[in-house]
């Protein structure tokens, strides 16, 4: 089935952005490098690739948009029809032809070019005929451009066409402006056309679909037609025209009775007999609208006659259709679209003709004996006379029954709504939603209710047995707790014999001075440097102190320092020197003393002046200060300024140190990124950090040199 | 399903969102920042393109500023300057004009003699042979050189034939060959496409001119009878001297300038 639906189609670009889509489309999709050394072969072939690419592109496009446009010869007249008539046919096909001769010109332009590139013997050359053959090939777009737009405006417009099937059951509307047509179509169909008081608010033909007797039909609103001689037609006249002339369908003329129109039915009479010929061969029927404003028989002589004449036109047409010469009202009826009267007799009017008509004109064709005797509905014969009804369950009937007394008692009763109407209206009347409550005693319903009572809450005790679930309560609340207090385990301290308490004793010791260590260690943890074990000062962690404590709590260390220094032994072996002088004291004591330095200087200072005694923390204005904030903000501007050198493991400002100069792991390896140059050259980059005056860096490759550091020097340079 | 105007008629009966004019106005004004945002970080081409693009925009909104801020208001005229009005005191020295005028003359009978007239490219880059010619080898060894194809446009005459293939020195490919070119008439300035007649000379040389090749600033003869150009006395003028102004082999055509 040819495409009735025009939406497929795609969008049709303008001249510029053409241009920039296949442009870019060839930067993308092709090799963009390439160098002045290259075998000129390859470069041709680079630059050809080039061309071709873009011709090729250029030709899918504009192949699609010749293709997906309809051609108006191709389609069923009426779109062909009604093409012409919104676009102009000749306009329309120049446009296309343009678009035609700009793919042929671009096809050649490539071959041309093509051809005249096997002779470019360097890169500027073909580069520079690669550049005319695309320049050529976007003029081409831009000189046809203006159709482009042309065309995508006929698009949108195509896009928005109903999509009427020319050959399937159609009901068409047509008549003066304003008579109800639309109105009419709204009513029948859900097609929601605009119904507005002047004239010609339907612009273009508009579809709808109904339904009749298990079949679908198209309804199709026109836009009015005045009583003008042809030539003088306008573009939307003429839609509906185009759409009376060429599809076969049931016409229904429209008269406005009541001259609401702002045209007399004479006016109406006369467009009737001017287009009387195109309603040949196809059921007609005139329907008189709106008439709640005028009934039929309430008209003029006049215009009784002439709607009179125009009824025998159309039974005309029925006797033509060989149907029965009966008065039938099916051609002349009335309805009112405002007062939905009589608007489903007319469509079902329309709809039978229309059927018996196509009905009629199927069995006489050819094609249908093919088929006739290939059907057979069997109709079965009757047995005997009796009659059998269905059959219907009594429980069913009853059920039916009962629903039927329902719905009526339901008219009958009274809701609240109606007794919010009777007594003044929603503002006015306040239900009283106490009215269904269910209580001991009827009279309690209006009762005012409390919610607070001598400081408790009502709500709390309405439960009647609320009091024995609260002694339930307090009951399991008690048992919990018990759980809880067996759970404590009291130390009691005469159970344990003396060996065990000292041991305890010894153990509490124990624990308090690693609390204190680590408490120490986490106060100075911010200008104390992390070192590693390696360089330990206080050598606390060595295997020999591991030995000697082990040895004093009565075991045979040999084991455990066999199995700790098989373990710590790499590549170096290190050789800690003895640091002696503590072999007897080695109890626990010792490591506290040894440790807090600072803390002993402290606390011997504090001893000395024992009658002024401070709290440590505490900081009285004097040394030059003014007071005690401004102490404070020296003593923390000192701290901050040793901060980092702590951090560094630096005994002072002047230790500039470096223990490694060649760390093997900055040295060794690759690296694409320099991540390690940074770090390689420690000197160096100390400089760069701050603008240095000339004898400092002097003094600075000097130093390199006896450092015998040449890769430094030549950094230096380099950098 | 959608059909007519309905996009206008959905606005018609329902209005716009609440919120619709505020929005729009509040996208537009986001525009200016977006498009300031866009032009600062496209890169590449299509950076490039853009900035191209706004160059001209803003050019042109410079020129209606400077419109719109014209006011008519009076000015100062300053009285043109009569050709060859001279102040008071150099009253009694007009011997120099007189003197260029006659050097000018003495110049242009000089050149009409030499033979040179005025072209509008009067001079060019002079080609040199290795540029001209690619050497062909031939023979059954492929040792023999004798052989020479030309790399550049040329002209042949509609009744030209190749000399025997054994025997041509100059192969012209037909690939290189033109016929037509686009020839832009200086006053009129637009551009026809016409034919060639022949070629008239090429500065490079009298065998180049004798061959047929069209470099730059060749002057070839072309086919003016589409103009319509009559002579004084009548007749129908139908060829025109034309000098070359582009390089064709580079361009893939032929743009030529008509001398008049």
């Amino acid at each position: 089935m040819v495409q009735y639906n025009f939406k497929k189609i795609t969008v049709v670009p303008t001249g510029k952005d053409f241009i920039d889509i296949i442009l870019s489309r060839t930067q993308r999709r092709t090799p963009t490098q390439v160098h002045k050394g290259y075998a000129i072969s390859r470069l041709r072939q680079f630059y050809m690739r080039k061309v071709k690419f873009t011709q090729q592109n250029f030709h899918d496009k504009l192949s699609t948009i010749i293709e997906e446009f309809p051609r108006l010869d191709d389609i069923h007249p009426f779109y062909g029809d009604l093409l012409h008539v919104l676009y102009n046919k000749d306009h329309y096909k120049l446009a296309l032809g343009q678009i035609n001769t700009a793919r042929n010109l671009i096809g050649k332009i490539a071959k041309d070019y093509v051809k005249l590139l096997k002779y470019g013997d360097s890169l500027y050359r073909c580069k520079s005929l690669k550049v005319a053959a695309l320049g050529r090939m976007c003029t081409v777009i831009k000189r046809v451009s203006p159709s482009l737009a042309y065309l995508e405006q006929i698009r949108q417009h195509m896009a928005r066409l109903p999509s009427i099937d020319p050959n399937t059951r159609t009901i068409l509307i047509c008549g003066y402006p304003n008579v109800g047509k639309s109105s009419f179509i709204n009513k029948i169909t859900r097609a929601d056309v605009d119904v507005q008081p002047y004239a010609f608010t339907t612009k273009s033909l508009f579809v709808g679909h109904t339904d009749y007797k298990y079949l679908r039909y198209q309804v199709i609103d026109t836009p009015g037609i005045l009583d003008r001689p042809f030539e003088d037609r306008n573009i939307i006249e003429m839609c509906s025209i185009t759409a009376l002339a060429h599809l076969r369908a049931a016409v229904l003329f429209f008269l406005d009775i009541s001259g609401s129109c702002g045209y007399s039915i004479a006016q109406q009479a006369a467009l009737f007999h001017s287009i009387k010929s195109l309603f040949m061969n196809k059921p007609l029927i005139i329907v008189c609208n709106k008439t709640d404003l005028q009934p039929l028989e309430g008209i003029s002589e006049d215009d009784k006659k002439l709607v009179m004449e125009m009824k025998a036109e159309a039974m005309k047409t029925v006797i033509g259709q060989g149907g029965e010469a009966t008065d039938d009202d099916s051609v002349l009826l009335t309805m009112s679209t405002l007062t939905e009267d009589g608007v489903i007799a007319v469509k079902n009017a329309a709809c039978e003709r229309l059927l018996n008509q196509r009905v009629e004109l199927k069995m006489k064709s050819k094609k249908l004996n093919d088929c006739l005797n290939r059907f057979h509905v069997a109709m079965p014969k009757p047995r005997d006379q009796k009659d059998r009804p269905p059959c219907i369950p009594q429980a069913v009937l009853e059920a039916k029954a009962k629903k039927a007394e329902e719905t009526a008692e339901k008219e009958k009763r009274k809701l609240e709504r109606d007794l919010e109407n009777e007594n003044g209206g929603a503002g006015v009347y306040s239900a009283s939603l106490k009215k269904h409550y269910i209580l001991a005693d009827d009279e309690w319903k209006e009762d005012v209710m409390p919610e607070i009572l001598d400081g408790h809450n009502v709500y709390d005790f309405i439960d009647p047995d609320i009091l024995m679930r609260l002694e339930e309560l307090e009951r399991e609340e008690g048992a919990l707790q018990g759980l809880e207090a067996d759970d404590d385990f009291e130390m009691d301290g005469a159970e344990l014999t003396p060996e065990e308490q000292a041991a305890l004793a010894e153990i509490r010791k124990k624990k308090s001075l690693l609390i204190q260590q680590h408490r120490i260690k986490k106060s100075t943890a911010e200008s104390r440097p992390t070192v590693p074990r390696k360089f330990d000062k206080d050598k606390q962690f060595t295997a020999e102190r591991m030995g000697r404590q082990l040895s004093s709590l009565g075991l045979d260390p040999s084991m455990a320092i066999d199995r700790a220094r098989s373990r710590s032994r790499g590549r170096k072996r290190e050789r800690s020197p003895d640091r002696g002088g503590n072999d007897g004291l080695d109890s626990m004591e010792v490591d506290g003393d040894q440790q807090n330095k600072k803390l002993r200087v402290r606390s011997r200072s504090a001893s000395r002046s024992r009658s002024k005694s401070r709290p440590p923390g505490e900081v009285v204005p004097g040394e030059g200060l003014k007071d005690t904030a401004q102490k404070k903000k020296a003593i923390k501007m000192a701290k901050r300024s040793s901060k980092k050198r702590n951090k560094d493991a630096r005994r002072g400002e002047a230790d500039r140190v470096i223990p490694t100069l060649k760390p093997k792991h900055l040295f060794s390896g690759k690296r694409s990124t320099g991540k390690t140059d940074r770090q390689k050259f420690p000197l160096l980059w100390i400089h760069i950090q701050q603008p240095v005056a000339s004898h400092v860096w002097g003094s600075c490759i000097r130093y390199a040199v006896q450092l015998q550091q040449p890769a430094i020097v030549e950094n230096l340079f380099v950098c | 399903m959608p059909q007519g105007d309905y996009i206008e008629l959905h606005r018609k009966r329902h209005g716009y969102r609440h919120d619709h004019f505020e929005r729009k106005r509040k996208k537009e004004a986001r525009e200016v920042h977006k498009r300031s945002q866009i032009a600062q970080k496209a890169l590449g081409i299509k950076g490039k393109m853009f900035a191209k693009k706004r160059y001209a925009e803003k050019a042109l909104m410079k020129k209606t500023l400077a419109m719109h801020e014209e006011s008519s208001t009076r000015r100062k005229v300053d009285d043109d300057v009569h050709d060859g009005a001279i102040p008071a005191y150099l009253l009694d020295r007009d011997e120099t004009t007189r003197a260029k005028v006659l050097s000018n003359t003495i110049k242009q009978k000089r050149k009409e003699k030499a033979g040179k007239w005025e072209v509008p490219l009067p001079k060019v880059r002079p080609v040199a042979e290795d540029e001209m010619f690619r050497v062909i080898r031939s023979g059954k060894r492929k040792t023999k050189q004798w052989k020479r194809m030309i790399t550049k446009a040329t002209f042949v005459g509609p009744s030209f034939t190749r000399k025997p293939p054994k025997y041509e020195r100059f192969i012209r490919p037909s690939g290189l060959r033109f016929t037509k070119a686009h020839v832009t008439h200086p006053e009129l300035k637009c551009t026809f496409n016409l034919e060639i007649i022949g070629v008239k000379k090429n500065p490079n040389g009298p065998m180049y001119t004798s061959l047929g090749v069209m470099t730059k600033g060749t002057i070839i003869e072309v086919n003016v009878s589409e103009l319509g150009l009559v002579t004084p006395a009548g007749k129908v003028v139908w060829g025109k001297y034309a000098q070359v102004t582009n390089n064709p082999e580079n361009d893939g055509c032929i743009n030529a300038v008509l001398l008049v």
